[in-house]
């Protein structure tokens, strides 16, 4: 597949990869200035930023129908901004607020070691700008992985900071599963080679890498019910909202 | 938390400088916070950390004696001012 057009269903796949990327994008960037200490703060908004980027190279796929040259930032906000929220198609994980500083660095682990797998479908995608987007996106994850991890070799240690992590970690293993959750449309994007194969076929890789990382089984965990990422959770809305700020005071702005 | 003292350097031009300190629980954090802290904008293409308890220190009071000998300042002002002198004699 060229610049020839995407179908629907290639266009719903890549717009659940792109809203994942995105709200965990907006998710971090909510921990910028009040992160534990100063060089955590930078490191997690610079990882966020990261996340916007991927976000934002997956919607000008998506704007462009399939090309993304030349589509410009208002086409991107368009998807970013101002979608209605029947039509995103992102997965439980990310639409969670986290209020808890351990809470937000599980999420970020489990999220990123998912991540990693799923731009590794899309590496060789007949899709050629997706492909060329999970070049950067896997050199930018490599060190996501590493910063996730440096924090629990050091945390997971202490007893009290160790109870926190893992309350957390069971308080969104459920939802964490969401994200292995397929859009309709994947099968599509599977038959015409945008992805290598579906992504819940990466779910006993990354439950081994749960397993090995916190010593609990994820299989044991009973997830929220799959719904195709069709309807959005209650803490949605308020994230849009919030994500909407600035653009709805002055909704002609530029910077 | 430990502290850690940041030297950059470009490749293939001027030494490793001094670049500030940061916080981290341990060397691996130390590399990885360093990296955003301080090489955000391709500030250099090297790094180096020193763990601040392994640097060795001298005071103020080890070092205030050479403050006081201005014989050692070669900026050559005396030599000048000598000069200038035997001109203006000439030129008489």
């Amino acid at each position: 597949m060229t610049a020839s057009g995407l179908t629907d269903g290639v266009r719903e796949f890549l717009l659940a990869f792109a809203d994942d990327e995105h709200l965990m994008g907006q998710q971090h960037a909510e921990w910028i200035g009040v992160a534990p200490f100063l060089e955590e703060d930078l490191a997690f908004c610079s990882i966020s930023q990261d996340e916007l980027g991927h976000a934002a190279s997956l919607y000008a796929i998506v704007a462009g129908d399939g090309d993304p040259t030349g589509v410009g930032d208002p086409a991107i906000d368009e998807l970013a901004f101002h979608r209605d929220p029947a039509d995103w198609r992102s997965c439980r994980l990310v639409e969670e607020p986290s209020e808890d500083w351990g809470h937000a660095l599980v999420r970020h682990w489990l999220y990123d070691a998912a991540e990693e797998l799923r731009w590794d479908l899309v590496s060789e995608s007949t899709l050629a700008p997706l492909a060329e987007a999970a070049v950067r996106a896997t050199s930018e994850e490599w060190f996501h992985r590493r910063h996730a991890d440096g924090l629990l070799d050091v945390l997971l240690v202490g007893s009290d900071s160790r109870e926190r992590l893992l309350a957390a970690l069971d308080d969104l293993l459920p939802v964490a599963i969401s994200l292995f959750d397929p859009v309709p449309g994947e099968g599509e994007a599977v038959a015409a080679g945008v992805a290598a194969a579906p992504f819940d076929t990466c779910l006993p890789t990354w439950t081994g890498r749960v397993r090995d990382r916190f010593g609990v089984d994820p299989s044991c965990t009973a997830p929220s019910p799959p719904n195709g990422r069709q309807d959005r959770s209650p803490a949605f809305a308020p994230l849009l909202e919030r994500m909407r700020e600035v653009f709805a005071l002055d909704p002609t702005a530029t910077w | 938390m430990k502290r850690y003292e940041v030297f950059l350097k470009k490749d293939g031009r001027d030494e490793y400088r001094h670049a500030g300190s940061l916080d981290a629980p341990d060397p691996e954090m130390a590399l990885v916070l360093a990296r955003e802290s301080y090489l955000r904008r391709a500030e250099g293409d090297r790094l180096w950390l020193v763990d601040r308890k392994d640097l060795i220190i001298g005071d103020a009071d080890f070092v205030a004696p050479n403050a006081d000998k201005p014989h050692r300042h070669n900026d050559g002002e005396r030599i000048a001012v000598r000069r200038r002198q035997l001109r203006k004699e000439d030129d008489r």
